[in-house]
């Protein structure tokens, strides 16, 4: 079986197992790589890194979520 | 060539940074391995390789791929090169589909889609016509060659919904986040700028800690 066959089998169960996921659920690990990678790309000592890493976790999610906040309050008002 | 670390001043010996930056654009993180930086080195490839195999995984693995037709320009591919082991057999594929008959690489993994009408190898056609039931294929009487009678595109999207784009979303954002790690591992940290103290004409910020110490 190649991987194509087993990418074909897994695609409907993968769909499936992720309808469940709220969508916003699904944006968390991205934001919370891109903070690691931000926070690494400045630092070496690991404390740093940590320290930049949830600074970085809070300026992310408080833009993405006031753009979130904005999009919701347009949507309920169209 | 060495580089300063921001946090203490130290020196970070960054070896053949041309070097090490290619092994961080082949494999997130390696560049970094390559160079002794280990935390960073094992930190870049948990989050940047997690992320491409979890976009690969939410989109059935068909969502890297290398499509630049007219009409057809796969645009989140400029991103998704930032990871070598990505965007070579990619292009690979592409390459290789785009005049019938060549072999892709085993698998199938990252070739692009089949557009409606577009000729296709006799072996490739057999595979997909086994992966992908819903795929048909058709023999153009003109010149007798075998050709796409349906847009796989389509057929994708169909099976795969909203998660055609997460998992494209996702394999995206890591490849330009990798943009980061290769810059890292060719010239060491990012240095936000120095703040203006007026009457502040001291070293960098690196080398105060230096002297502090």
């Amino acid at each position: 079986m190649t991987p194509a066959h087993l990418a074909t089998i897994a695609m409907p169960v993968v769909a499936h197992a992720l309808d469940h996921v709220p969508g916003l659920l699904l944006g968390l690990p991205l934001l919370v790589a891109a903070s690691l990678v931000f926070a690494a790309t400045r630092h070496e000592d690991p404390a740093a890194i940590k320290r930049g890493a949830l600074q970085w976790l809070g300026w992310l999610g408080a833009v993405l979520g006031g753009v979130l906040v904005a999009v919701l309050i347009l949507a309920s008002l169209a | 060539m060495v580089a300063i670390s921001p946090d203490d001043g130290s020196a970070i010996d960054l070896r053949e940074p041309a070097r090490a930056a290619l092994l961080s654009w082949l494999v997130p993180g390696l560049g970094q391995l390559y160079q002794g930086r280990r935390l960073k080195g094992w930190l870049f490839m948990t989050a940047i390789v997690g992320c491409l195999l979890a976009g690969l995984w939410i989109g059935g693995g068909r969502v890297a791929y290398c499509l630049w037709k007219p009409g057809a320009r796969r645009l989140e591919f400029i991103g998704q090169a930032g990871i070598g082991s990505v965007a070579l057999p990619a292009l690979i594929q592409s390459w290789s589909l785009s005049t019938a008959g060549r072999p892709l690489l085993p698998g199938g993994w990252f070739a692009p889609p089949l557009m409606l009408h577009q000729p296709v190898a006799q072996a490739y056609a057999a595979r997909l016509q086994r992966s992908e039931p819903a795929l048909t294929f058709y023999r153009d009487a003109r010149d007798n060659s075998l050709r796409s009678g349906a847009d796989q595109l389509s057929v994708w999207y169909l099976a795969l919904g909203r998660f055609f784009d997460v998992g494209t979303l996702y394999v995206t954002i890591a490849g330009l986040l990798n943009l980061l790690v290769i810059y890292d591992a060719w010239a060491g940290p990012l240095r936000d700028a120095e703040p203006a103290v007026a009457g502040d004409a001291g070293p960098p910020r690196g080398d105060r800690a230096k002297a502090g110490r």
